[in-house]
């Protein structure tokens, strides 16, 4: 193992990235070297996507330069990359479901033989390639059968094998449960051994602690500090990602809570084993947790979409029936998707019919009046903010924030009992943000219990006056934000394990 | 600041392209090709603006067009039904065989109605109720009626004798024939359904997101199901008209001769085959645009085997320009 003492494989130097006025990134200087293993942390947002889209020739940065085992590249595109030994495997997976593992690992270059594949050859180097790595995956199963974790596996195995030196891992753990993430730290150390060089991205600090060589923290677009992982611990880390300016943000405004208003008992389905969760009006809950521990499962059980195997939802004191998106939506449950374009609006259609969607589904009328929607249209453009000048553009025309403005204005002008946001402010620009998180604070001091799915920290402490955090399926932590340091708090959305 | 920029934004680009009143600059296009391929007609052969000949040129395109509104609405929610013709067919086998047999015309066609409209929930249930892709559901459902219609006639024409006249051959103020009438209610009135009902608007919202249609509370599968049922009733009409004006039910027609125009027309009209948009008045000046090519080509004496080409050739060069279209506004 040569340490990060050795001349950098991969480096990064003063690089700037302004996407629409938002600095991405600010100077920053990033080393690999061969046989080591850097992790890149941050907040939602601090930059780390843009660092590793950079280093893989996605983007393009404003100013500074991409290095690669000493050359230095300015116009880096995707194809360079790789061309140069530099591979990313994205968090999701992409494999091609139908083939086997032999012909994904040699996708494209399968060895033939007089025009014809053949078949035994390429069983046998793609067994060659898997076993060089420690992988025990039989080459001849169908890549849709294998879990997540032999997916990734495999995908990393297929860049090594093309001969990759500098591997970029998006969030490779990422809803795995602990074995399965056992398989990839023992690949990737592996691979360090190797003397591969690997940029790793991970919410889960203890386990970059465990695995990284140096550990880069970025903040705001800017890097914080590059440490040797034996330097650091969980606290300082935190503090890094976080910064000062966290702490003072918690808003102190109280709201005065009723009733509850939203109750689930023992609700099981999915990843949920037996989950609780009582909401009383007027109280903004944030559910927090690493993804794929069962917070996502709220969101098709709340709304019907999909029935539970066992326990109830109450609203407002009635049994809904699970699987049943018109009773939810008829006692008065809202579920705002944070995916606008794929679940929440009707792209091609105009912004006042979006926004007479709702109304429409709990009504069920049999005609359209379009004068009176376009009243109602016009009034909760008003109210919302939603700003466009001509007169109804379909929603596709709209920028993201405005876009997200009417989905909230679609779902929630209609009488409210109880609502599930998720990512409320997700992709939306700083102005339209405040105006967000405005809506969403007047919707509690009105009366409504809303629960809010968001990996924004700030988010969740300038929002939610409670905090739940699920893992494993069920809560594992309630407590009033007051109560929760910022610090926890980053830990607990970030998915370290030791909150 | 920036988000006023990010909106005025949207708005010029809501204003360039994409939010003109939709039946102006959608049918433009179309409408400019329709009027050169009449002046090119008109200029070559002097019996094509003639009463009889445009006559004669709608009544053709009536059954079509009737098919056609019918799978307007069905494609507009993002479905597809390749059965209508044979629906067609079907329908007009069973009302020749019911009035041959001795039952009320009236009866009869009002059955065939009925069959239309049962073969289409039954296409819909199978495309809601088991999930199978509808292209698949109904190229099935038009082969096995393909072969059911000529069962039903014993492969034989089945003459009605004058039966169902007032329909096939009736005029309206003496000079618009009744079938060209029927085809222009039922186009109005698919119009004012696909504008003005909550299941003509829903058929729009399933088409453009189904997803966010279910979640808002909009009864997928059950305006699935009627739009089917409306789709085959619509087939139905269109069998009961082929018959009164051919006076038989004979080996061919409707089928899939009818149903590949039907689909042409409403591709050529504007309707995006993955869903969410779609007008009857394109529907209409496709079938029209069809059936006027046809009649041109009969006129000008091209060889008859050449409008099969023609129309293919119409159907690609609509199809490659709604794909443009969409790709640069």
């Amino acid at each position: 193992m040569s340490g990060p003492a050795a001349p950098p494989v991969l480096e990064l130097r003063g690089v700037y990235k302004t996407f629409g006025g938002a600095h991405a990134l600010s100077d920053v200087d990033f080393a690999l070297s061969a046989g080591e293993v850097h992790a890149v942390v941050g907040m939602n947002g601090a930059g780390k996507s843009t660092l590793v889209e950079t280093m893989c020739g996605a983007i393009v940065p404003d100013r500074g330069a991409v290095h690669i085992s000493g050359r230095r590249h300015t116009a880096l595109t995707p194809r360079r990359a790789r061309a140069s030994g530099v591979s990313i495997v994205h968090q999701k997976r992409s494999l091609v479901p139908g083939l086997t593992i032999a012909e994904n690992l040699l996708l494209g270059r399968l060895p033939t033989r007089f025009g014809a594949v053949s078949w035994r050859e390429a069983r046998r180097e793609a067994a060659r390639a898997l076993g060089e790595l420690g992988i025990e995956i039989a080459v001849d199963r169908v890549a849709a059968a294998l879990g997540p974790a032999e997916q990734t596996l495999v995908e990393i195995a297929r860049e090594v094998h093309r001969g990759r030196r500098i591997l970029i891992l998006d969030e490779p753990t990422a809803s795995l449960g602990a074995a399965d993430a056992q398989r990839i730290h023992r690949l990737v150390r592996s691979l360090r051994a190797r003397g591969a060089g690997v940029v790793y991205i991970s919410h889960d600090l203890d386990e970059v602690l465990d695995l990284a060589d140096r550990i880069t923290v970025l903040r705001d677009g800017k890097r914080v500090v590059t440490v040797p992982a034996a330097d650091a611990d969980l606290p300082a880390l935190v503090r890094a990602m976080a910064g000062d300016g966290l702490r003072k943000k918690i808003h102190d405004a109280v709201r005065a809570a009723g009733e509850p208003v939203l109750e689930l008992g023992g609700l099981t389905a999915g990843w949920l084993r037996g989950f609780d969760l009582a909401v009383r009006a007027g109280e903004i809950t944030a559910v927090l947790g690493p993804s794929g521990d069962g917070q996502a499962e709220l969101f098709p059980l709340l709304s019907g979409l999909r029935r539970a195997e066992s326990g109830r939802v109450r609203i407002a004191g009635r049994d809904v029936p699970s699987g049943d998106v018109g009773a939810a939506l008829a006692a008065g449950m809202r579920c705002v998707t944070g995916d606008r374009l794929g679940h929440g609006l009707v792209p091609g259609l105009g912004v006042d019919e979006n926004l007479d969607l709702v109304r429409r589904g709990l009504r069920r009328p049999w005609l359209v009046r379009w004068s009176r929607m376009r009243g109602h249209g016009r009034d909760a453009r008003d109210r919302y903010g939603i700003k466009a000048i001509h007169a109804d553009p379909p929603v596709a025309a709209l920028s993201g924030g405005n876009q997200q403005k009417v989905l909230l204005a679609a779902w929630l002008d209609t009488g409210v009992t109880a609502c599930l946001l998720e990512e409320p402010t997700c992709g939306v620009d700083v102005a339209a943000k405040a105006d967000v998180q405005r809506l969403v604070g007047g919707l509690a001091a009105s009366g409504a219990a809303v629960l809010l799915a968001s990996s924004d920290v700030d988010e969740v402490a300038g929002l939610a006056d409670r905090v739940v955090v699920v893992r494993g399926g069920r809560t594992v932590a309630d407590r009033p934000v007051a109560q929760v340091t910022c610090d926890e708090l980053v830990a607990l959305t970030a998915g370290g394990r030791t909150p | 600041m920036r988000a006023d920029a990010m909106t005025a934004l949207g708005a010029l680009r809501g204003r360039v392209g994409v939010n003109l009143p939709a039946g102006l600059t959608r049918h433009l296009g179309l409408l400019a090709v329709l009027l050169l391929v009449g002046l090119i007609t008109a200029w070559n052969s002097s019996a094509f603006l003639t009463g009889a000949n445009l006559l004669n040129v709608s009544q053709q395109v009536a059954v079509t067009a009737v098919l056609a509104a019918g799978l307007t609405l069905v494609m507009t929610s993002g479905g597809i039904d390749f059965s209508l013709g044979s629906v067609a067919a079907v329908t007009a086998g069973v009302v020749a065989r019911l009035i041959a047999s001795g039952t009320g015309e009236w009866t009869a066609a009002l059955a065939g109605l009925a069959v239309g409209a049962a073969i289409g929930f039954g296409n819909g249930a199978v495309v809601t109720v088991f999930r199978v892709a509808p292209f698949v559901a109904t190229l099935a459902t038009s082969t096995v009626l393909g072969g059911a219609a000529l069962l039903i006639i014993d492969g034989q024409s089945v003459s009605i004798g004058d039966h169902l006249d007032e329909l096939g051959f009736g005029e309206v103020l003496g000079v618009v024939p009744a079938t060209v009438v029927v085809a222009a209610l039922v186009c109005m009135a698919t119009g004012l359904v696909m504008r003005w009902t909550a299941f003509g608007r829903n058929a729009f919202a399933i088409g453009g997101n189904e997803n966010a249609a279910r979640l808002a509370g909009i009864p997928v599968a059950r305006t699935k199901l009627l739009l089917y049922t409306v789709g085959g009733l619509l087939a139905g009409l269109g069998g009961v008209m082929l018959v009164a004006r051919l006076g038989a039910a004979s080996p061919g027609t409707g089928g899939l001769q009818l149903e590949l125009t039907a689909v042409a027309a409403v591709v050529i009209g504007g309707t995006a085959l993955h869903g969410g948009s779609g007008t009857v008045a394109g529907t209409v000046l496709g079938v029209v645009l069809l059936g006027v090519v046809a009649n041109s080509l009969n006129l000008l004496q091209v060889d008859a085997h050449f409008q099969d080409v023609a129309v293919g050739g119409v159907l690609l060069v609509a199809a490659v320009t709604n794909h443009l279209r969409g790709r640069f506004r």
